[in-house]
């Protein structure tokens, strides 16, 4: 009496299995991602890249801090791909065009709603949400509550936006309708730690390192710091040269401070000649 | 020719009863104007106004007039557009501009033989099969006076009375009892005064009771909205600007005189007959708005309409997303926080930091959509489009975060301070910029005489700083430092 009514049931159930998905497996992409830009972020993501569609939380305890260098290369996939503004939801600081556009970010496709009410926020957050235009949604909603985040994300799976939702890191450990939570947390040596805090997969004991500055801070602070190194060691060797010179003779130590002081002010002068050429 | 009358029935109450009067009552009343007591009567309850009707009628034939109560349409001409006289009629009847109402329709040769018709079958009853022979006497207005004497004489359908000799006919009732049935026959040309849609839209409206704040007066105004979306589409236009405006009704209110008007304008960037964006940017701006006094009147008046162009779609799915525009949320925004509160950056010659990019009003800046589209279909647009925006040199060197009133640090033994003591990594990078400006006048800017330096915060990160240069012109005693930038 059993065997007929498993029986339809069962081929459906196998043919839903490519659905159902494992807790200790990654999570398949069922909707659109855009690539977030870096490698070792976009293998450990469903899909690999931010969901479209649904929320992506941003944790971390500045505001303003690593936002822009870890969605910058997502961003400007999306502007590209859709030819819409960027529109940035009570962003904490004024956002500057030239870096950004270095990025790939362009100037124009930027929209800045200043706004200090959170009401105020969600609204402007479900409205830019609504329209078919927009590329991307950045929000910061310190104050936000689940019950506001998941109409956000409603409105997010309706309209097939992107959308990022800046928090306080108080909030990590609770509930979120978001579908990933990342943590950012700030790491020696110009890095960035991403804590994945929830994603379609297992979760993530170790987390991933990102370099916290472009590609060009990160060479112009390490040539700086060599030239800071070169020519202290170089003053060194000046120093023991003088040493050394003073244990010879007296006079001529003398001498050659002046002359170094002397070649010193020469340089000067001429820079000066040269500005004023 | 044919006719077809037309008249709106409220949904709930049964037929016969709510707009048609008896007729006796009818009988009594004197000679009904061109529009009658009843029309008005009827549809004082109804959303639209009498006129939007006429103009929602002239979408389907341009031969349109009130006739007593009823809208009479002639319709020989355009009937085979529409697919024959009863697909007209069944479309009229699905295209229903009034909510909750029914549309009794009927037909006849001319308009007197439509609009008896249409009364017999408001009273529920059938219509003779000799027309208009057999019509009954009180269908006729022009008989309505003398229905009595008539009766007397036992003249009770319109053939009786045009049986009688025409010239004491004329004499004893008038010309216009014979006229009118010349014109039911067909024997003489039917004068009507034809309607026809005004250039511009105007419409006044009286509030159904004393509006104290801006919200009650929305109810009025989507009333107004929907006349205009008839007008707009029987003229095919778009509207790009509206004035809406409302009479107060005290002249003094706390001992301060006060203007007759009040009024706010709606504008919208694209046209649209779309009435759903304009009423929420008009609740939007009614919320931001007090009534100095309490409103009685209405009106709302069309300052801008272009020609409407209609909306184009593409086969192509993702271009079909559903959605709103993006002026509609620029514009969205703006009402409701206000316009310099939702901001585009405009791309700026120069070299100082705070001077290279300006933030304009989005609902300013024309039509973004429209520019912002153009540049990015194609490369070759894209790069003329840099050029001229080229001063401002994209450089990953510059933080991605600017504070435009730049932070003065502290200082603590002569170094700068913020959150922590800063290390300077990088620097200095040289500006002197600015020297143009007056420091009196903001047009253009503060001089500019700073050295530029990346240096370390141990709690903020990377911060963007500058010294301020002493030099001859602009020496001051000690040396200050801001933050202008945050990088992470």
């Amino acid at each position: 009496m059993g065997l007929p009514s498993i029986s339809p049931v069962f081929p459906s159930f196998a043919s839903a299995q490519h659905n159902v998905w494992r807790g200790d497996e990654l999570g398949t992409a069922d909707m659109q991602v855009v690539g977030t830009g870096h490698a070792a972020l976009d293998t450990e993501l469903p899909g690999g890249g931010w969901p479209i569609g649904a929320m992506t939380e941003v944790l971390q305890h500045r505001p303003e801090a690593h936002v822009w260098q870890l969605l910058l290369p997502a961003l400007a996939r999306a502007v590209q791909a859709r030819s819409g503004p960027v529109v940035l939801i009570g962003a904490p600081h004024e956002p500057f065009g030239p870096s950004l556009a270095a990025a790939g970010l362009p100037t124009e496709a930027l929209m800045w709603v200043r706004s200090e009410a959170s009401a105020a926020r969600l609204w402007a957050c479900q409205q830019a949400l609504r329209c078919a235009d927009v590329a991307a949604v950045m929000a910061w909603l310190p104050q936000a509550r689940v019950g506001e985040l998941r109409r956000l994300q409603l409105a997010a799976a309706q309209h097939e936006a992107l959308l990022f939702v800046m928090r306080p890191e108080a909030v990590a450990q609770s509930a979120s309708p978001a579908r990933l939570r990342l943590q950012l947390v700030s790491a020696e040596g110009g890095q960035m730690d991403v804590h994945l805090l929830k994603r379609r997969g297992p979760p993530l004991a170790q987390p991933l390192t990102l370099p916290a500055r472009n590609a060009r801070m990160t060479a112009l602070l390490a040539a700086s710091q060599w030239r800071r190194q070169r020519s202290r060691q170089r003053d060194i060797e000046e120093i023991a040269a003088t040493k050394d010179a003073t244990s010879t003779a007296a006079k001529g130590a003398t001498v050659v401070r002046l002359e170094l002081r002397k070649r010193r002010e020469e340089g000067a002068h001429a820079v000066d000649r040269l500005a004023v050429a | 020719m044919q006719w077809i009358a037309l008249r709106w029935l409220d949904q709930a109450a049964p037929v016969g009863t709510s707009c048609a009067s008896p007729p006796s009552e009818e009988a009594a009343r004197p000679a009904l104007g061109r529009r009658g007591g009843d029309p008005l009567a009827c549809l004082a309850g109804m959303e639209v106004s009498i006129e939007t009707l006429g103009w929602w009628a002239l979408r389907y034939t341009p031969r349109v007039a009130w006739l007593d109560e009823a809208l009479v349409l002639e319709v020989s001409a355009c009937e085979r557009l529409w697919g024959g006289r009863q697909g007209l009629m069944r479309l009229m009847v699905a295209e229903n501009v009034v909510p909750n109402t029914r549309i009794q329709k009927v037909e006849g040769p001319t308009s007197l033989v439509a609009l008896a018709r249409l009364r017999l079958f408001a009273l529920g009853q059938k219509p003779p099969v000799d027309i208009p022979s057999a019509l009954p006497l009180h269908t006729l207005t022009a008989a309505r006076e003398h229905l009595d004497v008539l009766a007397r004489m036992g003249c009770r359908t319109w053939g009786d009375v045009s049986a009688l000799p025409r010239g004491g006919l004329s004499r004893r009732f008038g010309a216009a009892l014979r006229e009118a049935l010349d014109m039911a026959w067909g024997l003489r040309p039917e004068r009507h005064t034809w309607l026809t849609l005004p250039d511009s839209f105007e419409q006044k409206l009286e509030l159904p009771a004393l509006a104290e704040n801006a919200h009650e007066l929305m109810w009025s105004a989507n009333r107004l909205l929907a006349s205009l979306q008839v007008w707009l589409r029987a003229r095919q236009r778009g509207v790009l600007a509206l004035e809406l405006e409302w009479t107060l009704d005290l002249r003094r209110y706390n001992g301060v005189d006060l203007p007759p008007h009040q009024s706010i304008v709606v504008r919208t960037a694209e046209p649209t007959q779309d009435m759903a964006h304009l009423r929420r940017l008009m609740s939007e701006r009614l919320a931001l708005t007090k009534l100095a006094a309490p409103a009685s009147w209405l009106r709302l008046r069309s300052i801008d309409t272009t020609p409407w162009a209609g909306a184009s779609t593409s086969f192509l799915p993702e271009d079909n997303r559903k959605g709103d525009k993006l002026h509609e949320l620029v514009e969205r925004l703006s009402a409701r926080l206000g316009a310099r509160e939702v901001l585009v950056p405009a791309a700026q010659a120069d070299h100082r930091p705070e001077a290279m990019q300006g933030w304009q009003p989005a609902l300013r800046k024309g039509a973004p959509p429209a520019k912002s589209k153009p540049a990015k279909s194609g490369s070759a647009p894209k790069s003329d489009k840099a050029a001229p925006a080229g001063s401002q040199q994209p450089d990953a060197l510059f933080p991605p975060w600017l504070l435009r009133e730049p932070l003065r640090l502290e200082m603590h033994d002569g170094h700068p301070w913020y959150q922590g003591p800063l290390r300077s990594l990088v620097g200095p990078q040289r500006l002197e910029a600015g020297w143009w400006g007056d420091k009196a006048d903001d047009e253009g800017g503060h001089p500019a005489v700073r050295d530029y330096y990346v240096a370390e915060s141990p709690e903020a990160g990377l911060v963007w700083v500058f010294r301020e240069r002493p030099s001859g012109c602009f020496a001051s005693g000690d040396v200050r430092w801001f933050l202008q930038g945050l990088y992470a």
